[in-house]
Formats: C-alpha cells, structure tokens, sequence
C-alpha cells in the first residue's frame, strides 16, 4: 500500500513536471508577467496606473513634508506644484509656500485636532529631495506612460542632486517607454545645455523634440502648443548664446506663432538683431 | 443548624425579549434549604430546573422573583462566592494555561496571599495526582485530567460550600470513586456540598438530605431513608414522585 | 485591583502564546526589510519611504492585534463555557469586563514596544539619529488610541453574534473614523438638511482617533508635540474609554450567560 502511495506520487510528481515543461512556451502567450515584464505589473495588472498616480503624489506629498490637502480641503491641486518646480519657478514656490489650505479652524475640534497634524508649510531641501525619488521611482514602475514622473525625477536628480547623468538615464527610460516624446525630449535638451554644457547635444535633442511636434495631428500640436513654445524659446536662447543669432530669431518668430504673449518675444527678437553686425552694402 | 443555602419563593423565567412574555418557567417558587455540614443531593429528571437552581446560586442567571442566598449574602453579591467551590459537569477551562497556572489565576482571584497559595496549589495537584503534569498546558491533558483540574479549582479555596453539577458524569469507575472520597472526605471535615446527580446509588450512599424538584417545583425534601420510605429504594421513590408508572418487580 | 489584574494576566498569556503576535511581528519585519532592501537611483540615504511603510505595517498590526485579541475574548469565554468557572468565584461581571480591557490593552502596548523597538532600530541605523521624545509621543498616542479601540470592540462583543462580525465592523469604523473623522464636518457643509445636521452632529460624537496618529511627525522628522496637548488628548482617550467600558458592563450585566 505504502509502495503504491509512492508509485502515485511518483507519477504524478513527473506528470506535473513535463505538463510545466510543454506549457511554459505556451503560457509566454497569456501570461500577463511576460507582457508588463515587472513583479507589479504582475501583480496590478493595468490597474497599476492608478496606483502609479497615488505613488507620483505621495512624491509631491513627501517634498512638502506630509503638508498636504485631502481631497475634503480647500485647495486639492497640490499635485501641480512639484511640476510647476520643475521647470525652475522659484517664484512659484515661494508664492505656493504662502498659501494656507486648512483655513482657520472651524471649531475646537478641528482646532485641537491641529496640533497632532502638520500645519507647517516646507519643502524638502539640502539633499532631502532624495527622499521623493523611491516614490517616483515606483510611479514610474507602475505606469511608465505618465510622462511627468520622469520630468519631475530627472529635474531634481539634476537641479537638487546634482546627479545629471542618473537624471538622463531615468529621461532615456522614460524616452524608451514613450518615444518622441516632445516633454521628455524638451526636458533631456534641458539637461544637456544646463547641467552638461552640451550645446550640440542639447540643439539635436531639441531639433528632434520639435519634428515629432510638427509630425503631430493639428489637434495634437494644439494640445502640445506650450512645449513647442518651451523648445523654441529655448532653442533661441541656445543659438543665440552660441552666436548663432539668425536661427536664434527664426525660432523665437516660430514660439510667436503659438505664444500667449508674442510682445514678449519680441523684444527678444529686437534685442538680438542689435546685435547683428549691419550688412555691407 | 444555620442555613448555608437557602431559596425563597425562587422564580426564574425565560423569555427571548424583555418586554415579551415568558417563553418558559423555569422554577416556580423553589424554598429550598442546606445546612451547614450535611451532603445534599438535589435530584430530578433533565429539565426539572436543577441547572437553573445552580445558575441562579452561582450568580449567572437573575432570578425573576424571590430570593437566593449563600451564607446569608444575597447570591448578586460577589462576596457571596467568596467561600464557595463550583465544579461545572463539564471541564471548560483555559486550554493555553498550565494547570497549575489555571490554580494560581482562581487563587488570585480570592484573594489568597502567594505563599498560602504556593502550598495549597502543591497540595492539590497531589490530591488530583496532576503533579507530574502541572506544567503542561490543559490542551495536551485527556478528559480525566482535565475533570482532575476541575476539581483542584473547586477546592483552591478550601470552600465551605462545595457546589457540584454532576459531578461524576463522564468519568470512570476510578474517578467516580476519587470524586466520592473527595465528598466523603469534605464531609469529614465539616464542609458542606450540594450537588446534582442522575445517579441515584451514589445519592444514597453519599447524601445525608435530598431534595427532588420536578417542573420547576420542590417535590420532596428529607433524609434518603424519609423519602424512600414505603418503597423498595431511593429509585422507586423518585420515579413516582416524578409521576413514572413503573411495573412492580416480580 | 488584584482580580482585574488577574482576568488581564490570562488575556496576556493568551497573546503570547498565540501565534497571531509572532506572525504580524515577522511580516512586519520582513516586509520592511524588503522595503530598506531596495535600491533607487543608487542612494542608500534614502529613509523616509521605509520608516513610513514600517510605520503603516505597525498601525496595521497593532490594530489587528487589538480588535482582533479583543472581539473573541467574551465571546469565546462563552462560548468554551469557561465564563461559568470563573464568574462561580467572588468576581464581578464589571471585574471581568475591567480586566479583559486591561489584559488586552496591556498585551497590545507591549506589542507596540516591540513594534516601536524595532521601528527605532531600523530607523536610527539608517538616520543615525534618535528623536526619542517624538517615538514616545507616537507610541504613546497609538497606544491611547487602541485603548479606545479596545474598549470599543469589547462594547461590540457583548451585542454582536459572532467575533468576525465584531472585528469586521470594527475595523471599518476605526477605519472610517480615521480616514473621515476630521473631515465629516467638511463633507457635512456640502450636504442638504437633514444630512447635514446629522453629520454636524456624528462629527462632535464620534471619537476623533485621528488625533492619534503621530505616524507624519516621525517620518518627516518634526519637532515633538507639546506634553500639554499630548496630556489633553490622553484625558480624551480615558473619556472615550470609560463611556465604552461603561456601555460595556452595563450590557454585560444584564446579559442572560446561559442561552
């Protein structure tokens, strides 16, 4: 009897191992771990997006040090600050400092209950940035199609942490899960000309970042209008530091065509043909 | 000789909601009456309201109407447990303590000072011959230990009163006689015990007085011998005051 | 005292020799290690995202531990019949209720020590620094906030049928509390009469266990709260709980043991 337990188990030990062995190459087909490629995406399945959304706002949330509105507060945009930072507004972040969500307290126990919750107003600052990155890290796992993550993570590894190349390797994973991507592109031509100096290197990335916006549907580039407007400005800003003033002129008359304030630029434009030399006649 | 037990007009019903009426009633006016140092026996057939009389006694059930007492405290008072020993019909003790741990936690809770308490629990788990697994938990014990344990519970105290609710159901010749030497013995030593019990032989051999209840009512109450009287034995006596035609022996 | 101290000293036995402390404890464990084990962009500075999910394993467990401990203990004393032993001795119904508060909001305050040692170690081994007054409020105000939730849950055990129905319930109002408490009274104003009365009115009600939760102080490393209010809020909690706990005795009381 023991002897035929055995046998059975045996049997059965060996059956379940060559089905494993015929169905692995078969399951590659349905398996969702093979699609996403990641444990949670295995795990999540597409669900993993929204939670990728939660995790890019806890970022936000851990920059402000857990000062954060719920969705029962006032203001509940917070999510856009750490956005507005990464394109360098200072202002912005001071102005964003001032502002109180919380309001006075509604009655004593919303006064009392103040005292066990954060109503300090900060930001992460002198390194401390680095403590966003594990959540930025995660939203990006968990959807790598939400392009400001990698904006926001490269921005403060290049600005806060001075870790430019980490920054372009996260805008590069960014790039492979989105290609053409016109923000992610803007944003490594960002890297190149502020953190590395790469003048040529900044101009191709940009050059590039445009054709995908002019290959774009007209619905498309109206959607994209602001990015345009960011790579031309700064694509003149770039010739024009390289004394390349013509091209300098022709992309800021190109940001005029979608800009919310042409005047603006054209007093760039009329400073910079002061400084080209007058043709001999 | 005072009375150590006593009920008085003790009613209890039953009802599934406060306000409804009563769905049954349990006992109808029970006067009822233990003298300090004598063996009572309270007999009647399942459902005659033994078990709510101990209830009521023991603190768990309110009566409806009258009154009980133990050592003249009325039974809602805590106190009124103080000198009592209670063993369940049924072992229901913490399966994760030790026996001796189960001893200590009831020597606490009356209040008895850690040494006297050291000595009486060594003396106990001898008497109930557990000594050899007083440090094993209940869960690993076989039902006679655990009946075992119930008993050293019953006695952590050295009670005056000892309530038992059959008190030999479930155990073995062997047990039944440790459990009878154990009243004897409490007997001997001036204490008092009311118990319930189907077995009638060892009622007769045991109880000085006994009182048979039948539908919530007191039948009869005197000596064996006063309620055997006019029949053949104790068993015969109890059938027929419980209403039982029986057909005469040959 | 001694008889409370007596029905808590077999609750705390029981915790300890279950195994449902050990497990939470390991999974806690191995679950933040797991956390701090992880490489993000190559900084092994980075801190606050594992104290934060050690912190949220240890509110979890803790709650677990308490509800759970707490919703069986009537019950199942009832149930094994081992109420009758014990009720047979000079002990009070309002005894046995004291002590199985006792017992379980002692066995969940030491949990909550080890829990917090282990928080601090593997906080302090990565931040190299040790704000011991901000810990102490933490676990303090968490231990607080479980003595309500016990005494809640015991008030539950004694009307509900079975302990999952107490622990399930349970843990959606200590959770609904938590998470909505201190906004109801923002959800109210946005509301028609008469919903809006009668959120105004739950608001000033319900225990405000949101209060409790120090958990954002120490993962973004702010100063302590001052012992005043921290003082205030536990005369708070000693309200709350002697409310429940007197609900608790005065259903237990009357409670009919036998049916």
């Amino acid at each position: 009897m023991k002897a035929a337990a055995s046998l059975l188990f045996a049997l059965l030990a060996l059956m379940a191992f060559s089905l494993a062995t015929q169905l692995d190459l078969a399951a590659t087909g349905w398996s969702r771990a093979d699609r996403s490629g990641n444990f949670l995406g295995l795990m999540f399945g597409d669900g993993r997006k929204l939670l990728g959304n939660q995790f890019f706002t806890m970022a936000d949330v851990y920059f402000h040090s857990g000062y954060y509105p719920t969705i029962f507060d006032q203001k509940s945009e917070g999510q856009k600050e750490i956005i507005a930072a990464s394109h360098g507004k200072k202002e912005d972040e001071e102005d964003e400092k001032n502002e109180d969500f919380f309001g006075k307290p509604k009655d004593w126990v919303d006064a009392f209950g103040r005292n066990f919750k954060i109503t300090q107003h900060t930001h992460l600052e002198q390194g401390r940035e680095r403590e966003i990155l594990p959540w930025l890290r995660l939203a990006a796992e968990l959807d790598p199609n939400k392009i400001e993550t990698y904006t926001v993570g490269a921005f403060f590894l290049r600005e806060h942490l001075h870790r430019t190349d980490q920054a372009e390797a996260f805008l590069r994973e960014g790039l492979r899960q989105n290609p053409g991507s016109c923000e992610l592109l803007f944003e490594l031509g960002r890297l190149y000309r502020a953190s590395k100096l790469d003048f040529d290197h900044a101009r191709n990335v940009w050059y590039l970042g445009v054709n995908r916006y002019l290959a774009l549907k007209p619905e498309e580039q109206k959607e994209n209008r602001l990015i345009f407007e960011e790579m031309a400005v700064n694509l003149a800003y770039l010739e024009d530091q390289t004394g390349r003033y013509e091209e300098a002129i022709n992309w800021f008359r190109a940001a005029q065509q979608v800009a919310v304030n042409p005047t603006a630029l054209q007093e760039q434009i009329d400073a910079i043909q002061k400084k080209i030399p007058a043709k001999q006649p | 000789m005072t009375a150590i037990l006593q009920t008085q007009k003790l009613r209890v019903e039953y009802r599934s909601r406060e306000l409804k009426p009563p769905q049954k009633v349990a006992l109808q006016g029970l006067d009822l009456e233990v003298r300090a140092g004598e063996v009572f026996g309270f007999l009647g057939p399942n459902g005659a309201g033994k078990t709510t009389t101990m209830n009521v006694l023991l603190g768990f059930v309110p009566p409806t109407a009258g009154s009980a007492s133990l050592f003249g405290i009325d039974v809602r008072q805590p106190i009124a447990r103080q000198r009592i020993g209670y063993l369940p019909e049924l072992t229901y003790y913490y399966k994760f303590l030790t026996a001796e741990e189960i001893l200590r936690f009831y020597a606490t809770i009356f209040g008895i000072a850690r040494r006297e308490a050291d000595k009486r629990i060594a003396e106990l788990l001898k008497l109930v011959e557990l000594e050899h697994a007083a440090k094993r938990p209940i869960k690993s014990y076989s039902k006679g230990m655990q009946q075992r344990v119930g008993l050293a519970q019953a006695l952590i105290n050295n009670p005056d009163l000892l309530i038992l609710d059959e008190p030999t159901s479930g155990l073995d010749p062997l047990g039944r006689m440790k459990v009878r030497e154990i009243i004897q013995r409490l007997k001997n030593e001036g204490k008092t015990v009311f118990f319930s019990s189907h077995e009638l032989g060892e009622v007769e051999t045991v109880c000085d007085r006994v009182a048979i209840v039948h539908q919530g009512e007191l039948k009869a109450v005197g000596t064996v011998a006063d309620i055997s009287r006019g029949h053949s034995n104790l068993e015969q006596a109890f059938l027929k005051i419980v209403g039982v035609q029986t057909t005469p022996q040959p | 005292m001694n008889k409370i101290i007596a029905v808590a000293g077999v609750v705390i036995k029981e915790l300890y020799r279950r195994k449902d402390f050990y497990v939470l404890f390991v999974l806690t464990a191995l679950l933040t290690c797991a956390a701090g084990a992880m490489n993000f962009f190559h900084d092994d500075k980075i801190v606050r995202y594992v104290k934060d999910i050690c912190l949220l394993l240890i509110w979890v467990s803790s709650l677990v531990v308490a509800i759970v401990t707490t919703a069986r203990q009537i019950p199942a004393e009832r149930e094994s019949r081992t109420i009758f032993p014990l009720l047979a001795k000079p002990v009070s119904r309002g005894q046995v209720v004291a002590g199985k508060f006792l017992g379980c909001w002692l066995a969940t305050g030491i949990a909550l020590i080890v829990f917090y040692l282990f928080f601090a170690i593997i906080a302090g081994s990565r931040e190299h620094i040790w704000p011991v007054g901000i810990y102490l409020q933490a676990a303090w105000m968490q231990w607080m906030l479980l003595g309500i939730v016990i005494a809640m849950v015991l008030l539950g055990s004694i009307y509900l049928a079975a302990p999952s129905s107490t622990s399930t319930i349970s843990f959606v109002a200590v959770g609904g509390i938590l998470l909505l408490g201190g906004h109801l009274k923002n959800i109210a104003l946005a509301q028609p009469e008469p919903m809006q009365g009668i959120l105004t009115f739950l608001y000033f009600s319900i225990p405000h266990l949101e209060w409790f939760y120090l958990s954002d102080f120490v993962v973004y490393n702010f100063a302590a709260v001052p012992w005043a209010k921290i003082i205030l809020a536990t005369l708070y909690a000693a309200v709350w709980i002697g409310i429940f706990l007197l609900l608790t005795w005065a259903g237990f009381r009357r409670k009919n043991l036998t049916t």
